[in-house]
């Protein structure tokens, strides 16, 4: 077992994060947070509001890490709510059920356009689950 | 189509040959000088123009220009012309700022007289123009309003007086791609862009107010209306969250789509589908109306800025736009009589005088090319030539290139060290973030003057001006 962790690895010109995590819902979840710290510049404030349902469906494990990410960031800059906290119900590795908690903001300071395919990798290690996702910045 | 009669300086091309790796279906070249190639070198970008090389129906050769740098799927710099016959279309070809751009206006007026004024001109810059990243603008979009920009680009602004018909004579395209199909534009990329018309975004985005430091070539100055100590304000920005939707969208069908049609690839997001397929229509026509939301957006900030500077310097300066050019973006062309689809990531059309598609105004001298320095640095004005055409499907480098990591640029020097030493060199900074001020610091990037030699030598533009930054709104 790992406790969820994630990383900011060196990339040119994106930003590239690698997560690990003991299981795939912890994983989408820290990656979620990562891509939380991403969008308001540093450590995640507590989350404000009630839980709220998001759902996605994808064509297999690394497409799910993808499609997470990119309805995270569609969110964030839609509605100026930035979830921070996750709880997940259901995890496949083409579907994903979770509730999420966020932090409301007046100027969205989302900065993310959105999470690639390029460089993704999901592998699994002695300890769970290890991934890297590129964001375009 | 590029030949080998079209000869560059050995020294600043680097051949890859179709033999280096088993998949390439053509070679790729690399334009740049001995340091920028060490640069190349240094991170993925190569490995990823190898992989635009092995795409379906790609032409003859892909590109690196001297401002190559790792990207996602294609490299940033990269130009890739696939047939439109049997070959594809790739949104990741494309990227997510689709139709990001530059476009430059100039101004009646020097830079001395200007300078009592020049800090309120860069503060209230700031404040007509929204920044960061989804952060709305003050022209929230109806519906319909949406769709007619989705349609008709900045010919839609103009019944409106945000644009004038001199404006979109100065535009690439004329600000409007008439293949644009809105309704291939979801739902949801029309929910992420309809606040955000006349918005800035984050990152590299940014207006600068600027100087012409130095004419490198008298007779195109002059015919691009540019003067020695003069004022000009570029303007760096693309189709915002809208775009970036459309290509989330289909680099997503693509990617579920390409079993069908039998293709594979090295790099997921390089998702891509035959150009005649229903998927490849589909995405040409979003692509096509988010690159005209795009000019529009480029359109309503040129009017924020001529706002500004017709109250604190009175509409005498005036401030006409030399031109307006797109550096994401796949466009259907004619060369040497097959028609095709040529990705630009990160790279600039660069047509020369004989090109119809060069503006009349510009036929004289080929059709005005902005290649911005980092923040910091001086950017240059350059005209496209005839040859290349030849040599990289009529396309120059969009910029300067990143050499270092956002992390690393941080690392280096804090934000509130760079906007000390920019300040301390006269330049007025008004950035909302001092985090993404440092990723942005002028020593996370190439050398401009070493860029724009290469260019210049290799014969895919000519230079014309330098301009030097007085001040700086960033994204």
């Amino acid at each position: 077992m790992v406790n969820a962790s994630s990383e900011v690895l060196e990339h040119t010109a994106e930003v590239k994060l690698r997560v690990r995590a003991a299981s795939l819902g912890e994983l989408l979840g820290e990656a979620g947070r990562a891509l939380a710290a991403v969008e308001l510049g540093g450590l995640p404030p507590a989350p404000d509001g009630p839980w709220r349902p998001v759902e996605v469906r994808s064509s297999d494990r690394d497409a799910l890490l993808v499609d997470w990410l990119n309805e995270l960031i569609y969110l964030a800059e839609t509605e100026r709510w930035v979830p921070v906290e996750f709880e997940m119900e259901t995890v496949a590795p083409t579907a994903l059920r979770a509730r999420a908690r966020g932090v409301p903001v007046t100027v969205t300071p989302a900065r993310v356009k959105a999470a690639t395919f390029h460089g993704l990798r999901i592998v699994e290690t002695p300890a769970g689950l290890e991934a890297d996702v590129i964001l375009d910045v | 189509m590029p030949t080998a009669e079209a000869i560059v300086p050995e020294q600043l091309v680097h051949e890859i040959p179709v033999t280096t790796r088993a998949d390439m279906r053509v070679p790729a070249r690399v334009f740049a000088d001995g340091e920028l190639w060490r640069q190349i070198e240094g991170d993925h970008s190569l490995e990823q123009l190898i992989n635009v090389a092995t795409l379906r129906g790609v032409s003859h050769c892909v590109y690196g220009m001297p401002d190559l740098h790792e990207g996602y799927g294609f490299p940033v710099g990269g130009v890739a012309a696939m047939r439109a016959a049997d070959g594809v279309i790739s949104p990741g070809g494309v990227g997510y700022d689709i139709n990001c751009g530059v476009r430059l206006l100039a101004a009646d007026l020097d830079a001395a007289a200007a300078a009592p004024e020049l800090e309120r001109f860069v503060h209230e810059l700031s404040r007509s123009i929204p920044s960061g990243t989804g952060r709305g603008g003050r022209l929230a979009l109806t519906d319909v309003e949406l769709e007619r920009v989705l349609a008709h680009g900045c010919r839609a602004l103009v019944e409106q007086g945000l644009a004038t018909s001199e404006d979109l004579d100065a535009t690439e395209a004329h600000g409007c791609l008439t293949r644009a199909d809105p309704a291939a534009v979801s739902q949801r990329a029309r929910g992420r862009g309809r606040d955000q018309l006349g918005t800035l975004g984050s990152g590299n985005h940014f207006v600068e107010v600027q100087v012409v430091d130095r004419i490198e070539d008298a007779a195109a100055a002059r015919a691009l209306g540019l003067r020695a100590g003069r004022i000009t304000v570029l303007i760096h920005t693309g189709s915002r969250g809208l775009g970036h939707q459309v290509c989330t969208d289909y680099v997503r069908l693509m990617d579920q789509a390409m079993p069908r049609y039998g293709i594979t690839l090295p790099d997921r997001q390089l998702a891509c589908a035959p150009f005649r397929s229903p998927e490849g229509q589909q995405y040409f026509g979003a692509m096509c109306a988010a690159a005209n939301f795009a000019w529009a957006n480029r359109q309503v900030i040129t009017h924020r800025v001529r706002e500004v500077f017709g109250r604190l310097f009175g509409a005498g300066g005036g401030l006409r736009l030399v031109y307006d050019v797109a550096h994401n973006m796949a466009k259907l062309e004619e060369h040497a009589g097959g028609l095709l689809v040529v990705h630009r990531k990160g790279a600039t059309r660069a047509f020369g005088p004989k090109h119809p598609e060069t503006p009349e105004r510009y036929r004289e001298v080929g059709q005005p090319v902005f290649i911005p320095g980092s923040m910091g640095t001086a950017s240059y004005v350059m005209v496209g030539t005839d040859a290349a055409l030849a040599r990289s499907f009529g396309s120059a480098c969009h910029g300067a290139g990143r050499v270092m990591s956002r992390h690393a640029a941080k690392r280096v020097q804090p934000g509130h060290e760079v906007r000390r030493e920019l300040e301390a060199r006269g330049i007025i900074v008004r950035c909302p973030s001092s985090g993404e001020l440092a990723e942005e610091a002028p020593f996370a990037y190439k050398d401009v003057e070493r860029v724009v030699d290469v260019v210049h030598g290799a014969g895919l533009a000519r230079k014309v001006a330098r301009l030097l930054p007085l001040g700086v709104v960033k994204g």
